[in-house]
């Protein structure tokens, strides 16, 4: 899909071709290749190609006791690597790889680890095949807390595993009792939105996303995610009063301008102003209090200042400019636009081509 | 004035065998087993409970509320500045709400205290020990030798370092004691025990010092014997007085800014 994954896995099939067979070359490997990297981001082709090498990779023995200069020694990548290993091997079913992987971290940190615990509950959740299976692992999870009520990790798979039985309530009631032990836990008050939403509890959902920006307040991908929040809450309650819509539209837009504020390439920012000057445009022209201002700020209200139209077309304009843009140069393979998800440049495209049928209506 | 002669020492090359060489090694051998021993005895550090969790997160997000406050949005921030001050100053987040009030316990009878107070013990000893056998070894065995010339000339001042052991007045400064030589190791021996040892060694006795002046203080938000209800009492101080502003206040205009 893009050109630099390509390049990559060009880089590693000559890799391979050159023999891995002594545990120096493998640990030379383990350092230059993208398994540094969590899994969740690499594309399909380079996570399937990553986990094709596991069993060569997990052919190097490992010894434990080294003097620095004698050898390259441990380092933390080396174990960073090997977990990112047993999830790609994971996401693309290879469960002997994954074992293997699983048994060298459980042989360095013991098995009691709460992170090595963790990763073999995953494991486990990976090769079981049926709900009754599921069911067995959950148990063997509450057993876990109940002895430990800290493990953190354990706490997390349970409530993924509740999740993916869709007991939808239970996880949501975990969640907020272990981020009532917790809560600074950005990743777990994500969760918690994510499971509000999907029940359609707006505001919930919105509350735990302002928990997250409390504890990373820099992180665009998080704006963008509270403007979308808002947006959909805004158009689930179609039936409720004129000037709440509005004013939760123009609250999502400057969410989404904060997140572009923050990430000047951020596609997902861009594409939500976009999104929202479809919403506004038809709303505001119609509204009373446009129809006899300039460009003057108008009172919102609440006494906050409210955009003008003029500058909410002036975002649309420069969301037009740069989605087309980013279209246009991920589209030709440049190598500095290939960053983008190849199903969000797919719908930046279809916005843009309902932007012309807009405009030659 | 003629140039004063060098003085000359005529030194027995066994001086070099039998003491410098030693003296080098010992100190490289006790550095690396100083390190695998302050591994081997370190403890791992214990797990909090529950409770102590809560308590020290609880207080950590109060404080990120304060730090990025302006990302809320007023209706949101006053209702949370509102939530923490109430339960900070009725001490729902303690760890022992019984306990509100009471004054902290003694340190030194306090478990956790007393652990933390073994640590850096531990720490010490595995410096002390060595460190004092070594130097009555040297002072037993070596003491009033001189070993070695330094090939470059020093001021008086470099005397009481490198003389030390050896009192005589006349003395070049450029002569070395035995015992002086056993502390310039002491000091000097660094960068070789980074280069056998890795980065982070435990012989290294300059960072050990360094941490030791505040050992769990990462670990921990509360130090032993501070009183967990005053900390809450003071960030809901903190959050009282904080003026709040919304970043998302005319952020269209500052981006139309930046992007024109």
């Amino acid at each position: 899909m893009s050109s630099k994954y390509e390049k990559q896995e060009e880089l590693q099939s000559k890799q391979d071709d050159a023999s891995l067979a002594s545990s120096a070359d493998v640990c030379s490997y383990l350092m230059s290749s993208p398994l540094l990297h969590p899994p969740a981001y690499l594309s399909p082709s380079l996570a399937l190609r990553i986990s094709q090498q596991a069993p060569l990779l997990l052919q190097g023995s490992s010894s434990s006791f080294t003097l620095p200069f004698l050898s390259s020694g441990e380092s933390p990548e080396r174990w960073t690597a090997y977990e990112h290993l047993l999830l790609s091997c994971l996401r693309i079913g290879d469960d002997k790889s994954a074992r293997l992987c699983l048994e060298k971290l459980g042989d360095r940190f013991g098995a009691t680890n709460e992170r090595v615990m963790g990763l073999k509950g995953m494991y486990q959740e990976a090769v079981a095949d049926d709900n009754a299976a599921l069911e067995r692992i959950l148990k063997e999870y509450e057993a876990i807390l109940v002895e430990d009520p800290t493990n953190m990790p354990i706490a997390k798979r349970r409530i993924a595993v509740l999740r993916s039985m869709s007991q939808i309530e239970a996880a949501i009631s975990a969640l907020v009792k272990l981020l009532d032990m917790s809560p600074t836990d950005a990743e777990a008050w994500s969760e918690l939105s994510d499971l509000y939403l999907s029940q359609g509890l707006y505001r919930q959902a919105i509350f735990s996303l302002e928990e997250v920006l409390l504890i990373t307040p820099n992180a665009w991908n998080i704006h963008a995610r509270m403007g979308e929040l808002i947006f959909i809450s805004s158009n689930a309650s179609a039936s409720a009063d004129d000037v709440d819509v509005e004013k939760s539209l123009i609250d999502s837009m400057r969410w989404f301008c904060r997140s572009i504020e923050l990430c000047d390439d951020y596609l997902r920012g861009y594409y939500g102003l976009k999104l929202i000057y479809f919403q506004t445009s038809n709303r505001l022209l119609l509204s009373q209090k446009y129809k006899n201002t300039s460009a003057s700020d108008i009172s919102g209200p609440d006494g906050t200042a409210q955009p003008s139209l003029t500058t909410i077309q002036r975002l649309n304009q420069q969301a037009t400019a740069k989605l087309s843009e980013i279209v246009r140069k991920s589209s030709t393979g440049d190598k500095a636009w290939d960053g983008y998800a190849q199903a969000e440049v797919i719908a930046a495209r279809e916005l843009l081509g309902r932007d012309e049928q807009f405009a030659e209506r | 004035m003629a140039q004063a002669v060098a003085q000359t020492i005529h030194r027995d090359p066994a001086l070099f065998y039998w003491i410098l060489f030693p003296i080098t090694v010992v100190m490289i051998l006790t550095g690396i087993l100083r390190h695998y021993a302050t591994v081997l005895m370190q403890s791992t550090p214990k797990k909090l409970d529950a409770k102590a969790i809560r308590e020290q997160r609880c207080l950590l997000r109060g404080i990120n509320l304060r730090t990025n406050a302006s990302v809320l949005s007023p209706q949101s921030f006053q209702a949370r500045k509102a939530y923490f001050i109430s339960s900070y100053h009725s001490g729902k987040f303690l760890k022992e709400p019984e306990n509100k009030g009471k004054p902290p316990p003694n340190p030194m009878t306090d478990p956790a205290g007393m652990e933390a107070m073994m640590g850096m013990m531990k720490g010490n000893m595995a410096m002390m020990i060595p460190q004092t056998l070594i130097m009555s070894w040297i002072n037993a065995f070596f003491s009033g030798f001189i070993i070695m010339k330094l090939p470059f000339p020093l001021t008086i001042r470099f005397k009481s370092m490198l003389q030390s052991g050896v009192a005589t007045q006349d003395l070049d400064v450029r002569w070395v004691s035995s015992l002086s030589w056993y502390f310039l190791n002491l000091f000097g021996l660094q960068s070789v025990f980074t280069f056998i040892l890795g980065d982070d060694n435990a012989a290294n006795q300059m960072a050990q010092q360094m941490a030791q002046v505040n050992p769990a203080a990462a670990a921990n938000l509360f130090q032993p014997g501070q009183d967990p209800d005053k900390v809450f009492q003071s960030e809901a101080e903190n959050l009282e007085v904080l003026e709040h502003e919304w970043i998302l206040e005319g952020v269209e205009d500052r981006l139309l800014e930046d992007l024109a």
